[in-house]
């Protein structure tokens, strides 16, 4: 568990979460009460003009509050977490959460947040595509997210995996260390 | 909707809406099972949340995304406004209605323990328009308290209402 005098400003905490499915979408609408259906839905998403169900606004932050939470264990508590939602969430994401000490003042330290998606779109191996992933089938990647920089590409096992990067939400939060 | 009419309406909704109190309140039953499958989401396995009944357990912080949805599903409803004598909701087009951003504050507060009960009221805050989107921007604060008036969270939410929504 951590000490106020073991954090130093700079720190970072990092999470990854690549389990995020249409099942775990419908276990959270159903526990969360937030039921909207273009969550859990791909008809009505794509009626919706979102191409297939995205993650509810709030989702994400859930693993910003279980990093924090793990983090600060029974040495503390949340005092204040502030996010804006950039980005949509979908299933098939890399979600990185991360928190970097930017103060630390009396027994509270205040963080950045940034969370992160990785869209798989596809593998290709000597030109050819060898796997398509939901972004690359659905048609998740944008005209916008070109013109951004934000595709990019990574040699893996099986060729050259193209995916998006992005930020999806970013913020700032506020834990208490126990005296 | 002409671009005329979208001026109108963004500058009907900025002189109406900034600290209006939205009427009613929302009341929420925090059962044990919601809060242990809402934990198990997120692969929370610390057994304050997710222990057994008998052992008693409290709510996971990322739960005031739970009772946060469902106090504005609530409460929203509950806006009326009337523009040139004619009634409105606050999103003409929900489709076009998006979570913006989301601020949970818990100085001071008490967790939640199943069986609780608790009471969200609601106003409005700032609301303005980014221009060169005509996006409508709207923030609401929530105040959440249990049973026993004791604060549990405060929030403010941060709506967005794409051109030609409102």
């Amino acid at each position: 568990m951590p000490k106020i005098s073991d954090i130093k400003v700079g720190q970072v905490l990092r999470s990854e979460f690549d389990q995020i499915t249409r099942e775990l979408l419908q276990k959270y609408a159903k526990s969360s009460g937030d039921t909207n259906p273009i969550h859990t839905n791909d008809a009505i998403a794509e009626r919706a003009g979102l191409k297939g169900v995205i993650a509810h606004g709030l989702f994400s932050s859930g693993f910003i509050i279980k990093m924090l939470d793990d983090f600060v264990g029974k040495s503390g508590k949340l005092i204040e977490l502030d996010i804006e939602m950039r980005g949509m969430v979908r299933v098939g994401d890399t979600l990185i959460t991360e928190g970097t000490v930017t103060k630390i003042e009396s027994n509270r330290v205040y963080l950045d947040i940034k969370q992160t998606t990785i869209t798989p779109v596809e593998i290709k191996k000597d030109g050819n595509v060898v796997k398509k992933f939901e972004a690359g089938e659905r048609g998740y990647i944008s005209e916008k997210d070109i013109a951004r920089n934000l595709i990019k590409t990574k040699e893996v096992d099986d060729g050259t995996l193209t995916y998006r990067e992005r930020v999806a939400a970013p913020g700032h939060v506020i834990i208490e260390l126990n005296k | 909707m002409d671009k005329e009419q979208i001026k109108k309406n963004a500058e009907f909704l900025m002189k109406e809406l900034p600290d209006m109190e939205i009427p009613g309140v929302a009341k929420i039953r925090c059962k044990y099972k919601k809060m242990v499958d809402f934990a198990k989401c997120f692969g929370i396995t610390d057994k304050k949340y997710i222990g057994s009944e008998e052992e008693g357990i409290i709510a996971c912080p990322a739960f005031a995304n739970s009772y946060a949805v469902k106090a504005f599903y609530t409460l929203v409803p509950g806006v009326k406004l009337e523009q040139d004598g004619v009634k409105r909701d606050l999103a003409l087009v929900p489709t076009k209605l998006l979570h913006a951003s989301q601020k949970y504050n818990w100085e001071n507060c008490v967790p939640i323990k199943p069986g609780d009960v608790l009471i969200a009221k609601a106003r409005f805050g700032k609301v303005w328009v980014h221009e060169e989107s005509m996006r409508l921007f709207a923030q609401m604060f929530l105040t959440v308290k249990n049973q026993n008036d004791e604060l549990v969270c405060q929030i403010t939410a941060g709506a967005a209402i794409a051109e030609g929504g409102y």
